[in-house]
């Protein structure tokens, strides 16, 4: 962008942020006449002003944002292996590290006697040779098992080999909930109150035969990638490490000694109760403050007690009120965050359940509350299955995505079905959409084939939305809509340096749906037909343009005549390239609203046409 | 690690301060040192929690290099400019470090500790963010200056303005328009 055009735009930009929404687009309409470019630009900039600060985009600072680098890098250097890929442990074959810190080296391991995939821990030598803290670690580590809850995660076995003591445990194909956090930025309410209310099922199972966790925070919050499942993490391992520092004798409180191999710093103190802080007796209500700074950090963003130094922190802790929450957090969550935070613990909420049950309770408030506010949204009840046509042809040595005409996987037939099985459970009540409303609505999901030294491993799964892929899997994408209506899918590579932008048209063509854009109400659309898609070498984000119109585009018509099996339905014309790509950068300016579910994610927006990047990026 | 006499870092400073672009040279280093020992020093024990201030840290860097009996105000102020700018470049050294570095091949996987819940993710956020604040600087360096004071050095926007020498308005004005050109930028470049 040439440096008058930054000031033209700039300008208008400035003036019109200050303005009320409606001012603003008549605003900046006067401003830009009939220049469609610049009014494009400018209230792209806009809708990102309003999506940073939503966000509180960059709002913290670098320094803390990336303190972690700092530490890593600095103080423990490239992480240490103990055992490498391909070698036998007891039982088990080690097949890859997964992470590694002050409470041991984790693994990914096979167990060939029961021939499952489990996670498997080895515990660092210091707190193994502990005979006393050990037989009690087990003990507690047995009782949390057999608890046999499906939100905490499961421990099939304690053992040793050869001086290493490991702990063997289900394998939770997932990321913690601090990556989530980090990764989504901000979570919607009610998937925050889900995962608050399985962590307290857990913690609800596990104090019933009295055991208390001590450790709850973000890390130590798994969730599942396939379900959303929560899964918490080592039970009654806090206490064995904790005492493990006090009997080093390094630290001189006992409330700061969270420390692992020298220089690491392991945990944080910001979720410690006043008790604990205290270094005082602590019972099952200490679960009970750190899930009540948990839930305070997911709603607001930011940690109720934070202070430059442990010390700080501390004083914070048992002193300090945290800050009220933002205006538009229900009060009744401000009222539950609270109680769980009480200073003193006899004013807490004194079970698990019962905070639980509040959240329960208030989540079904939030849920009817937006079904009200849904009623006008039409239903989707019919999927039908798109018979199966020849697979398409491309690739393009430049692109990404490569055809692999390996199995055909029924996986995505059997979605298919079930959520067609669902449906039939309940009766069919189409809501005509009103003529005078608009509106689009399109759903997609993809699903994943894992791949392990090139064989497919663990059955595929879908996804209801993106994630970062690794280059070895496989992919589908599934597109559907309750409307009828015109849809155009092209792919977008990444970015690459000189060359203009090629899209190639991936839907429809001579060999997808019969090179007709028109798709039924509920017609699924399954890309590639047949086969899958897999990533090329080189990383990068992959763009999959959805485009859904009530009527036929005819930009996009004319420009996907070009794409013929002779170029691999890769359109070779830069006019048309220019023209797919004006229509799909002014067009996607609008965003549809985006709603993931368990198994889908919905895109809807008001108007005759939606368009959406789907970007699969992939290391 | 020596650390230089004081009275060097206050001169440099003040050579600078006067245009001297030199002295800016020599004061690099000296800074960079500085702050990169006290960093990794807060993220050791001796600081526990989780979070870095930046400001905390170079108000000590400051108070470390500079010479307290004669200070100008001025001084504060160009020193915590330039550090801003060393703190960006520390921090985009380590995560350039970081971005590629294998990890076992597990980074989706996280486990139990913190260390594993560092994926190479961060680091590459934050070396987009500094390609795009460099094409920021590029067309509009005040903007640029602007989050650089801000995200890297950890000041406010009343410590910006009186480092730019402009109104707090002008430099909550600039930010709104950089970090919303920022965002555009990453989002076209990220998945999520």
């Amino acid at each position: 962008m040439n440096p008058e055009r930054w000031q033209q735009i700039s300008r208008i930009f400035k003036s019109a942020v200050s303005l009320d929404p409606e001012a603003r687009n008549s605003y900046v309409a006067g401003q830009c006449g009939s220049d469609d470019s610049l009014r494009a630009e400018v209230e792209k900039l806009i809708a990102s002003h309003q999506q940073a600060s939503e966000q509180d985009f960059i709002g913290g600072m670098a320094a803390e944002a990336a303190a972690p680098l700092l530490i890593i890098e600095d103080e423990a250097g490239p992480p240490q292996r103990t055992l490498n890929n391909g070698q036998q442990f007891g039982s088990y074959v080690i097949l890859d590290a997964l992470g590694a810190g002050g409470m041991g080296e984790v693994y990914l391991a096979r167990d060939t006697r029961l021939d499952r995939t489990v996670a498997l821990k080895i515990l660092p030598r210091d707190i193994s040779t502990d005979n006393k803290r050990m037989q009690r670690f087990r003990q507690e580590a047995k009782v949390a098992s057999s608890l046999n809850q499906p939100n905490i995660l499961t421990v099939f076995e304690f053992g040793e080999v050869g001086g290493l003591t490991f702990l063997a445990t289900e394998f939770v194909d997932g990321e913690t909930l601090r990556d989530h956090l980090r990764r989504k930025k901000k979570l919607k309410l009610v998937d925050i109150l889900d995962i608050n209310i399985q962590v307290l099922a857990a913690l609800d199972a596990a104090h019933e035969a009295s055991i208390v966790h001590r450790d709850i925070k973000p890390e130590n919050v798994m969730i599942r990638r396939r379900d959303h499942v929560v899964k918490v993490l080592d039970f009654g391992l806090a206490k064995v490490t904790e005492k493990r520092i006090s009997n080093g004798g390094e630290e001189s409180e006992a409330a700061t000694a969270f420390k692992t191999a020298p220089g690491i710093i392991m945990g944080t103190i910001n979720y410690m109760s006043p008790e604990q802080a205290q270094a005082g007796a602590t019972d099952q209500r200490t679960d009970i403050w750190s899930t009540g700074v948990m839930l305070y950090e997911m709603v607001s963003g930011k940690m109720p007690f934070s202070g430059v130094t442990s010390s700080h922190t501390i004083v914070q802790i048992l002193e300090k009120d945290p800050s009220p929450l933002s205006k538009d957090v229900p009060a009744e969550l401000e009222r539950i965050v609270l109680k769980a935070m009480a200073k003193d613990p006899d004013e807490r909420y004194q079970t698990a359940k019962d905070m639980m049950i509040d959240l329960r309770r208030l989540k079904k408030k939030l849920e009817v509350q937006a079904e009200i506010d849904r009623t006008s949204s039409p239903s989707t009840e019919r999927v039908a299955i798109v018979a199966d046509r020849p697979p398409m042809v491309r690739g393009n040595k430049r692109l990404v995505f490569v055809l692999v005409t390996s199995m055909v996987l029924v996986t995505a037939a059997i979605f298919a079905v079930n959520i067609w099985r669902s449906s039939r459970q309940h009766p069919a009540v189409v809501t005509p959409v009103p003529a005078s409303i608009e509106e689009r609505t399109l759903t997609y999901w993809i699903t994943v084939q894992k791949y392990k030294d090139g064989k497919p491993y663990q059955p595929p799964f879908p996804l209801a939305a993106e994630i970062n892929f690794e280059a070895s899997y496989q992919i589908r994408v599934h597109v559907s809509s309750p409307q009828t209506g015109h849809l155009y899918i092209f792919n977008e590579g990444p970015p690459t340096e000189s060359k203009q932008t090629e899209f190639v048209v991936v839907f429809p063509s001579t060999t997808a749906n019969n090179n007709s854009s028109l798709i039924d109400a509920g017609q699924v659309v399954q890309i590639p037909e047949k086969t899958w898609l897999e990533f090329d070498k080189q990383e990068g984000v992959e763009t999959l343009w959805l485009v859904f119109s009530k009527d036929a585009v005819p930009e996009l018509e004319t420009a996907r005549q070009y794409a013929t099996p002779k170029t691999k339905n890769l359109i070779s014309d830069a006019a048309q390239n220019r023209v797919v790509q004006n229509f799909l950068s002014t067009q996607s300016v609008s965003k549809p609203a985006y709603e993931k579910g368990k198994e889908l994610s919905t895109l809807k927006i008001a108007g005759k046409l939606l368009v959406y990047p789907v970007k699969l990026e992939h290391h | 690690m020596t650390r230089p006499p004081q009275h060097d870092i206050t001169q440099l400073l003040a050579e600078w301060r006067d245009g001297n672009q030199s002295a800016l040279d020599e004061l690099y280093p000296l800074v960079y040192d500085e702050l990169h020992r006290l960093a990794r020093r807060y993220m050791s024990r001796e600081r526990k929690g989780h979070t870095l201030q930046t400001t905390a840290l170079i108000n000590e860097a400051y108070v470390r290099l500079v010479d307290q009996k004669n200070v100008h105000w001025a001084n504060r102020s160009h020193f915590f400019a330039i550090s801003a700018q060393i703190m960006r470049r520390i921090l985009i050294d380590h995560a350039r470090r970081n971005a590629y570095a294998k990890r076992g091949g597990g980074a989706q996987q996280v486990s139990l500790e913190e260390v594993a819940a560092i994926t190479p993710n961060l680091s590459r956020e934050l070396l987009r963010l500094d390609e795009a604040l460099k094409s920021l600087a590029e067309m509009d360096p005040r903007r640029g200056q602007v989050v650089e004071l801000r995200y890297f050095g950890g000041l406010n926007n009343e410590e910006i303005a009186g480092v730019l020498n402009i109104s707090a308005n002008t430099v909550t004005r600039d930010w709104n328009m950089a970090r919303a050109w920022l965002y555009q930028q990453l989002s076209e470049t990220t998945a999520n």
